[in-house]
């Protein structure tokens, strides 16, 4: 016997296997953040909302009446995930990485002292990396928080090893809402990488 | 270099224009021009289609309305707009020397 809960998706009403919920829950999570400097995020969120559930549709009977977690990894094969469609997807590639949404913080392997995270953090910022150690030398003199900042850093973000990812990392000059999107995607990685 | 991604590099190239150019030939589903899209192997995954529809959108190329259908919800059905239908004239003509010169390269 399993647990199920009732979703809506575009549209339709459909019982869901808790298990498979948390895995399609997960998914969409995992597709807002890549959309999340689009334009139209929402509808381009809606559109493959719809278009799950079509797929949801077309495998349910009268005698199969829950999705499963076999039916949401179905529906995420068919649609792919985020790392996919950036390959795939059009010269978006291009427009995205000097777009402000696009940019994401990565450990910088190349300029490294330690773990690379104020390397990292001065490359997304356009920052001379010193300036990033010497806030985290003087938080670490006053008192020692700057290390525990610094572990939780180093777990939450990650090292970038292709080209891409190290492109990724540089990102415009620094503006106010560079800052802003910055720190809620950040928060948003970080609250995501905790409960994996 | 990689083939793989050089390959890649040319889909990606290409994939507005089969966009448009599948629904040039009349107000087209998502879910079709999906299918039509992946029998043509240009896309693998469909997640790929949604941004660039909507991209393309915004840009004014393409417009949509929404049908009642059979099955469920309304459904979107996209159409070029006037303007989408002279880039795509554009983007024929582009096609095509693009096929010639390639080929005049090739033949020497």
């Amino acid at each position: 016997m399993k647990i199920t809960v009732s979703i809506n998706l575009g549209g339709y009403a459909f019982n869901i296997d808790e298990d498979a919920y948390g895995e399609l829950k997960r998914y969409l999570r995992e597709l807002e953040l890549h959309f999340a400097g689009e334009e139209s995020s929402s509808e381009i969120l809606s559109d493959i909302e719809a278009r799950m559930s079509e797929l949801f549709r077309a495998r349910l009977s009268a005698y199969r009446q829950v999705i499963t977690m076999e039916d949401v990894r179905y529906a995420v094969s068919v649609l792919g995930r985020p790392e996919d469609f950036s390959e795939e997807g059009s010269n978006s590639g291009k427009q995205r990485d000097s777009s402000s949404g696009y940019h994401r913080m990565y450990r910088d392997p190349d300029r490294r002292i330690i773990g690379g995270v104020c390397a990292g953090i001065g490359a997304y910022w356009s920052l001379d990396p010193w300036i990033v150690r010497i806030i985290f030398i003087a938080l670490i003199l006053a008192g020692g928080l700057g290390i525990i900042i610094y572990l939780i850093l180093y777990v939450a973000i990650p090292e970038a090893r292709t080209t891409s990812q190290k492109i990724e990392m540089k990102g415009d000059p620094v503006n106010i809402k560079n800052i802003t999107d910055a720190v809620r995607d950040e928060f948003d990685r970080v609250r995501k990488n905790m409960k994996l | 270099m990689d083939l793989v991604n050089t390959k890649a590099q040319m889909r990606k190239g290409i994939l507005e224009y089969c966009i448009l150019s599948v629904i040039s030939r009349g107000s087209s589903y998502s879910s079709d021009i999906i299918n039509e899209l992946k029998k043509a192997e240009v896309i693998v995954v469909e997640g790929t289609l949604y941004p660039l529809l909507t991209r393309l959108k915004n840009s004014g190329l393409l417009s949509y309305r929404w049908e009642e259908s059979q099955q469920g919800p309304p459904r979107k059905y996209y159409e070029l707009t006037a303007k989408g239908r002279n880039y795509l004239a554009d983007l024929d003509r582009s096609w095509d020397e693009l096929v010639e010169s390639v080929s005049m390269l090739r033949a020497k």
